[in-house]
């Protein structure tokens, strides 16, 4: 392999090969292996209260231990840039549209509702939630401090205050209210219908692998495998080795050929499944839906920058329901056009702005057509 | 005498409640058929409603234009090609228009497929009115064979009225071919054990 | 609440059977596999119950050493052990989603509900409304013997060949399709079974306990003086009434379109797989709260005891548990929020479910003003109690994010899901259910336990689960799917303590077991009320353990006026 990628398992990098399906299955107990891991897990414990009491300011902490891997294969990726005009395949930013190591809060979002939601729950939720659990505990070990036999020999008989019990039921409601209200507004916008003329795109769930189909765009459709991971068994056919090419992401999540979607632009996802329901999820872009067998549902989905943003399959599905993995790489209107004209039979979609022919084939017509149009109101 | 009476009492009781659990338990089996009327009468789950002729006649075309977007699916398995003639069409709300969908059987042998179909956005399910579509009977195609498939139909105007779907500019109609349960299905795979 | 008057002579049950000699026992075989009687009924209830639980857990045990680290370590010995010689990769993959399947099962249909209903349920609901028995005796031992025998048609769909391997591997929810079509062979039709079975049982005991509760109370024990345990009891059966029923008859629709050729979920024929997962959901959250309410009323009737007041706010406790039964029953699709509902029914839904929290906020505070003013006495059972409220609490704000249908976009089928439900089950119901073992123990046995060893178990538990439970809020938040045997390398770090975690969790169980050998070893004799006096309930009037057969002469149950 030429590149070290970052995000090899665990066993590929500390070069402890594990002897997967040959029966061989390690002689150590993980238990022992790390017993003095210990310390650790307390440690850990105890961040996991502390987030209870600060969650701001351990999410902040955490995960600074991210190393800056992912310069290696964007470098190598600009060095082989090919001409322009043609579609070159994006390396993914360590810690963007993926999940971090020891990572405590949501993923970062890179989408407007994304943004919003990310707020709601960091902003409205988690310290609503975070204030009720520490007045509860703060009550229970208050009473036990107070109360006890020692404290408080003789138990009163109080068992009732009409009072303090309506407040302990208004209060609530009006803490339901004030998170009802950013929630609702969510959905609203979540279920805000795509514009006519917004790029759709079917991602199809199978057993064990996604399809994408582009109606607009010549309905080619391409299918999405995971890669394989060294050093274990070759999953769903896979065509070759994560890492062996160095725009790729982490292992489990990276795929042979990606969903590619224009960015800042709405796009109407039409998710379905061909055998049992499988669920189409990308948590940096606050997105899931169901692709059940035999309807579609569709959902806007809208990316603010460019990269590439990752997700798996969230329906129990079968066996290899662990390995269906969506990579969707998000590109500028004219590279994203380079792209499907790449493709067997893709053309360019209808666009908004007038310029834009179905027919054009060549670069030249393609690229000014899609710079000039701007994105469609969202 | 008391022991008596307290086992009399006790089975009407526990009798009063046996009839609540087999009623749940008959509700659990109608729960099918009225969820099928439920969707169809509500279009809940995108489910189209279907109108007869003399129904669809009574309908006056709007000025308004919507677009509508044909989606063509088969099963895992079900060697047919099935596909939109057209992927988008505009028709002005209210007046019936024809989509053509094609299916071609790849295989050597007859299949039969039946569809199952809803719209996207759901909640217009209750507008999109059917006169007449493929998806209402089996449709049996000869090895080889390729039909178009027609479907009449058009948008009620009464959607123009409805605050929940005055943002729809588009509407998706989907259809989805299944082998047909049952005795041509034992050629095709059905296990999910493909891939 | 209720106090006890000394007993007056009432002829309870006419001169019908001879019941001369109270401690009259029928032979070994007689009085444990045909037992009509409602304490050993709960004795083999929450022996089965153990032996589940030792299983199930061990399978989650199992999962978790898969976890410990990415890629696919034991999945392959596993494999073996369920008697596939060489597995091949589908095989392997597939022994993940059995192990997730009898996991959740087991834990749900034969370790919880088993323990809470039919072990304490059984014995504490007749001792506790001055009843000499159940209502239908004989049909208390066909539930049991049905849920047994439920369990032994789960076992052997483990062994049975299901989809691409051995055993069933469709989740406990058994969606179709991939629970038809999707998963041939016999293994899923055993498993379906098994909860066929269970729920037959489970009604049966749902209408003995109803018949009970309305028909059997001592004289004065009027429905407003029952004790809040029985309360639960009453709601849960209500639960179980209602919900099963449903979950019966969607099942038995999965055997059909199995075996026979039926459509009502497969979309070849016109039928919706989403429909099945409305009737399961219409089942399943109800369930959860099967699950949870006994544990409500074990848990009042600690706080009550140990504080020696009487429940805080009794009839707002009582019919907060009825009001949680009832919106239990319309909150059902905020279990499918991604399956691709409307706005207006996701918006429904989002606020229905909020509504919960209103009548389980009122049972924490309640709790909490129970102790208030109280001279706590942290007898082992409190402190599992105390336990409970906190870890419960943490279960339930989580809940109030989940219910959110935009927010759950996210956090749906994630190990946040994950960590919720088994903050208010494995470490609530679980929890409520040590702490009812606790505080009845020495009852049933006639022996007390180590208290010291009861802290202990305490302790190491508390850190244990929540070790294993905690970090999975985070790795749920990274946006981990649950169901995975197999994971990015981000998610290692959360995942090891996790699974650290486990073990901890393990380790306190083997204090417990320890502890009941002391008791049944060493442990001294229990007197009738040996917590003293804040035990006002029926029980404690009795021996430890209470005679064969109990109140043979109704107990009279005084006005103590105002409660």
């Amino acid at each position: 392999m030429g590149h070290a990628s970052p995000w090899l398992p665990r066993g590929e990098m500390g070069g402890v090969l594990s002897p997967l399906m040959e029966g061989e299955s390690k002689k150590t107990m993980i238990f022992g292996k790390h017993a003095s891991a210990a310390a650790l897990a307390i440690k850990a414990f105890c961040l996991s209260l502390a987030l209870m009491i600060a969650p701001q300011a351990a999410m902040a902490a955490a995960p600074a231990a991210v190393a800056p891997v992912g310069e290696v294969s964007a470098d190598a990726a600009l060095d082989a840039q090919p001409a322009e005009g043609a579609y070159v395949r994006m390396a993914p930013t360590e810690g963007k549209g993926m999940p971090v190591p020891g990572g405590l809060g949501l993923q970062d979002q890179y989408s407007p509702l994304g943004d919003y939601a990310h707020w709601i729950h960091d902003g409205v939720l988690l310290p609503i939630i975070a204030v009720i659990t520490l007045l509860v505990l703060f009550l229970l070990l208050f009473v036990m401090a107070r109360y006890n036999r020692r404290a408080n020999p003789t138990a009163s008989r109080t068992s009732h205050n009409t009072l303090i019990e309506v407040v302990w039921t208004l209060v609530p409601v009006l803490i339901l209210v004030g998170i009802a209200v950013p929630s609702i507004d969510l959905l609203a916008k979540q279920f805000k219908p795509a514009p006519a003329k917004a790029l759709t795109i079917k991602a199809t769930g199978n057993q064990w692998f996604w399809s994408y189909s582009y109606p607009d765009n010549g309905e080619f459709e391409i299918t999405s495998n995971m890669l394989n991971i060294p050093g274990e068994p070759i999953i769903n056919n896979g065509v070759r080795d994560v890492g062996t090419d160095p725009s790729d992401g982490p292992s489990h999540l990276e795929v042979d050929n990606r969903m590619v979607v224009p960015v800042g632009e709405p796009i109407r996802l039409q998710v379905t499944a061909a055998d049992v329901i499988h669920s189409f999820a990308v948590p940096s872009l606050w997105f899931k839906l169901d692709g059940v067998p035999g309807r579609i549902n569709e959902k806007v989905l809208m990316i603010s920058e460019p990269g590439v943003y990752y997700g798996q399959c969230s329906e129990l599905c079968g066996v290899k329901h662990g390995y269906m993995p969506i990579a969707i790489e998000a590109l500028p209107r004219d590279k994203f056009n380079e792209w499907v004209l790449s493709q067997p039979g893709g053309a360019i979609d209808h666009q908004p702005a007038p310029a834009a022919s179905p027919a054009a084939g060549a670069d030249a017509a393609a690229e000014p057509a899609a710079t000039e149009s701007p994105a469609p109101a969202a | 005498m008391a022991t008596a009476n307290i086992q009399h009492r006790n089975r009407r009781v526990g009798f009063t409640f046996l009839i609540v659990a087999l009623a749940m338990l008959a509700l659990g089996f109608a729960s099918v058929p009225l969820y099928r009327i439920f969707c169809q009468v509500t279009g809940f789950g995108g489910t189209t409603q279907r109108v007869t002729e003399a129904e669809a006649a009574t309908v006056t075309a709007s000025g308004m234009t919507m677009s509508i977007r044909f989606d063509a699916n088969v099963e895992r398995g079900m060697p047919w090609e099935f596909r939109p003639l057209q992927v988008t069409d505009t028709v002005s709300v209210g007046a019936r228009d024809m989509a053509i969908f094609t299916a071609k059987n790849l295989s050597d042998h007859p299949i039969t497929g039946m569809a199952s179909f809803n719209v996207e956005p759901e909640y217009v399910g209750e507008y999109f009115n059917k006169i007449q579509c493929f998806c209402f009977t089996e449709q049996t195609l000869q090895p080889g064979q390729q039909v178009r498939m027609p479907v009449l139909y058009y948008v009620d105007p009464r959607i123009l009225d409805d605050p929940d779907a005055k943002d729809v500019e588009q509407i998706t109609l989907s259809y989805t071919f299944h082998p047909l349960a049952g005795a041509n299905a034992i050629a095709l795979d059905r296990t999910g054990s493909g891939g | 609440m209720a106090t006890t008057a000394p007993p007056e002579s009432f002829p309870a049950h006419g001169d019908a059977h001879d019941h001369a000699d109270h401690d009259h026992k029928p032979s070994f075989f007689a009085r444990w596999f045909m037992s009509t009687n409602h304490k050993d009924i709960g004795t083999l209830y929450l022996i089965f119950a153990i032996c589940a639980g030792i299983i199930g857990g061990a399978f989650s045990g199992m999962m978790r050493l898969e976890l410990a680290e990415p890629g696919i370590q034991y999945l392959d010995t596993f494999t073996k052990l369920f008697g596939v010689a060489n597995p091949d990769f589908n095989q392997t993959l597939h022994t993940w989603n059995v192990l997730i399947t009898a996991h959740g099962l087991i834990m749900v249909f034969f370790m919880v509900m088993p323990a809470i209903i039919g072990g304490f349920g059984n014995w504490f609901v007749p001792l506790m409304i001055g009843a000499p028995d159940m209502a239908f005796p004989r049909m208390n031992n066909v539930s049991f013997w049905l849920t047994v025998s439920g369990f032994c048609s789960l076992l052997m769909s483990a062994f049975l060949p299901g989809g691409l391997g051995i055993g069933s591997g469709v989740g406990w929810t058994v969606y179709a399709p991939l629970s038809t079509y999707g998963s041939q062979g016999p293994s899923t039709d055993f498993a379906i079974f098994s909860l066929h079975l269970a729920g037959a049982a489970s009604i049966m005991g749902a209408i003995n306990f109803i018949t009970t509760i309305f028909n059997m109370r001592a004289p004065g024990m009027t429905m407003h003086k029952m004790p809040l345990f029985v309360w639960s009891v009453l709601v849960t059966a209500f639960l179980l009434l209602l919900a099963l029923p449903v979950l019966a008859a969607a099942i038995t629709m999965l055997i059909t379109d199995r075996n026979f050729g039926t459509t009502f979920f497969d979309p070849a024929g016109g039928g919706d797989p989403v429909l099945y997962q409305h009737l399961f959901w219409f089942f399943g959250h109800p369930e959860v709260y099967i699950m949870i309410l006994p544990g409500f009323g074990i848990i009042s009737q600690i706080v009550s005891t140990f504080s020696k007041k009487p429940v805080f706010g009794y009839l707002g406790m009582a019919y907060a548990m009825v009001a949680i039964g009832v919106v239990g029953f319309i909150v059902w699709a905020h279990h499918m929020y991604t399956t691709g509902l409307t706005v207006n029914t996701k918006m429904y839904f989002t606020a229905a479910t909020m509504v919960i929290a209103v009548p389980t906020g009122i049972k924490i505070f309640s709790w909490i003003a129970t102790m208030w003013g109280g001279s706590l006495e942290f007898k082992s059972p409190l402190v599992w109690a105390i336990g409970f409220i906190f870890l419960f609490t943490v279960g339930g704000v989580t809940g109030v994010v989940l219910a959110n249908g935009g927010v759950d976009d996210v956090l749906h089928d994630t190990y946040y899901v994950v960590a919720h439900f088994h903050y208010v089950l494995s470490l609530g119901a679980v929890t409520a259910l040590f702490a009812g073992f606790y505080y009845w123990f020495p009852k049933m046995s006639g022996r007390m336990h180590s208290e010291f060893l009861s802290h202990v178990h305490f302790w190491i538990f508390f850190v244990g689960v929540n070790m294993i439970f905690f970090p999975q809020h985070f790795l749920g938040l990274q946006g981990m799917p649950r169901r995975y045997p197999d994971y990015a390398e981000a998610y290692a770090h959360w995942n090891e303590i996790s699974s650290i975690g486990y073990a901890v969790m393990a380790f306190s169980l083997i204090v417990w077991f320890v502890n009941i050998i002391y008791a049944f070893t060493a442990g001294k004799k229990a007197e009738g009320n040996y917590w003293g006096e804040g035990a006002t309930t029926l029980e404690w009037t009795l021996s430890s353990p209470p005679p064969y057969h109990q109140f043979e002469t109704l107990p009279v149950i005084e006005d103590a006026g105002h409660h």
